[in-house]
């Protein structure tokens, strides 16, 4: 993940939500603050280019649904 | 793109502050603990606390994986590090946290190879292209970054990596907080529960903080408006007289969490019988250790770790903040012997650290001010 100097690189809080640009190699590209880089998708499958991930040390956690509020 | 904007809307904060004035005039003074160090951040990041009446009293807890590391395991990890022909890789923050030995960044000065990392993969990467040397990946974290290091573990399996391995101190999150709903004398009234770790494990996985401890808990996103919502919903409960677990990331988090990550961990770690938190002491079940099918790629099987207890400076009250019992500012050396540059305790050396929070945006001076002569 791309480093944020406001936030501690080791902890959760380090996810970012990210938006999946294209799959490669079994991985996901997506795209953070301008910067293209890849995640393992493998805790999230199904994991297609459009959606929105929430990803931590280089893989993807969890799907963010759109917000319900 | 973040996706945050619609989560640092004024009106809305203003609206949640509003309503959270209004709740506290029925319930009285709400002693809140934010479990996580990412939330501790957030609030002083943001200064949620000007948003607050003087009845939410906000208490830090002891969710930031980089406080919680005691120093003999940052020795142990140096003792690695200076094996000869191996490379030790680890997240950024805690190439400064201080072991008995000087922290690893003092180490590298020394001339061992510490490596940062972003990802265990990426430490996974630097073995496949370094085939002469060992790359050994320092985890921690809590369960939000155990799947990564599982994902690697599997990984290495799958490519039969011969130089690579993991010094695995990933720990859990419900040992420290029963261990704090047993404190004796416990001033928390509710829980704003971690996030991301909720991500992972689930929001029923709180289920036993109000059935029994008696204490609600509110799972909760990072940015300003989730916070002050999350704030409102365990006011508007203890309002009402409920006591449950509720989920304010539900954009993230799910009831049962992500059970594909939670079977990668179970496929490659399992629980210690026991493992020492700094400035707690030791927990039993707190952590998780490789599994035997991987212990081709356990640093502990493949080294030999000195595993020695380093006691904390007697100055540093890290123990004391990381529970909640006092706050920062109260604790002797900080912003003076210990600040973020030069760290006595964790606390000051991760963002997440309550004491680097509370140092980096300004509360130092302003909490110094308020405190009663002699405190």
């Amino acid at each position: 993940m791309t480093p944020d100097p406001t936030r501690c690189v080791t902890c959760g809080d380090e996810a970012v939500t990210a938006r999946v640009v294209a799959l490669r190699g079994g991985d996901a590209v997506i795209e953070v603050d301008g910067t293209r880089e890849r995640v393992a998708i493998d805790l999230v499958p199904d994991a297609r280019p459009g959606d929105t991930l929430l990803c931590h040390a280089g893989i993807a956690l969890s799907r963010v649904e759109a917000a319900a509020r | 793109m973040r996706f945050v904007d619609e989560y640092r809307d004024p009106a809305v904060a203003r609206a949640l502050s509003a309503e959270i004035h209004a709740l506290v005039a029925d319930t009285g003074t709400v002693r809140i603990m934010e479990v996580c160090g990412g939330h501790t951040h957030a609030i002083y990041r943001h200064g949620l606390e000007d948003l607050l009446p003087p009845e939410i009293e906000l208490v830090h807890g002891p969710g930031c994986p980089v406080c919680v590391i005691p120093m003999g395991r940052v020795d142990d990890a140096i003792a690695i590090a200076e094996t000869g022909g191996v490379t030790l890789a680890t997240f950024g923050d805690m190439m400064r946290v201080p072991g008995g030995r000087g922290s690893l960044l003092e180490a590298k000065a020394r001339g061992a190879d510490v490596r940062m990392v972003y990802s265990p993969l990426d430490a996974l990467a630097l073995a496949r292209r370094e085939p002469d040397r060992h790359v050994c990946f320092f985890a921690i974290g809590f369960e939000t970054t155990a799947p990564a290091t599982a994902i690697t573990l599997r990984r290495a399996r799958e490519e039969g990596a011969a130089n690579f391995s993991v010094f695995c101190n990933h720990v859990l999150i419900e040992p420290p907080l029963r261990a704090i709903l047993e404190t004796p004398g416990l001033r928390v009234d509710a829980f704003v529960g971690p996030g991301h770790v909720s991500s992972v494990i689930g929001s029923d996985r709180y289920s036993f903080i109000p059935e029994e401890y008696g204490r609600p808990v509110v799972v909760s996103a990072f940015e300003p408006v989730d916070l002050l919502q999350a704030i409102a919903m365990l006011v508007r409960q203890r309002a009402e007289g409920r006591c449950e677990v509720e989920n304010q990331y539900t954009r993230v988090v799910r009831p049962d969490g992500n059970p594909r990550a939670l079977e990668a961990i179970a496929e490659t770690m399992e629980e210690r019988d026991d493992f020492e938190w700094r400035g707690v002491g030791v927990l039993p079940r707190s952590a998780l250790r490789v599994r035997e099918p991987f212990a081709r790629w356990d640093a502990e099987r493949l080294f030999t770790i000195p595993g020695a207890r380093i006691e904390d400076p007697k100055a540093c009250r890290c123990g004391e903040v990381l529970t909640g019992q006092i706050k920062p500012w109260e604790c002797g050396v900080f912003g003076t012997a210990c600040t973020p540059e030069q760290p006595l305790g964790t606390c000051m050396v991760s963002s997440e650290g309550a004491c680097a929070a509370y140092f980096s945006y300004g509360r130092a001076r302003r909490r110094r001010e308020e405190a009663p002569v002699g405190a």
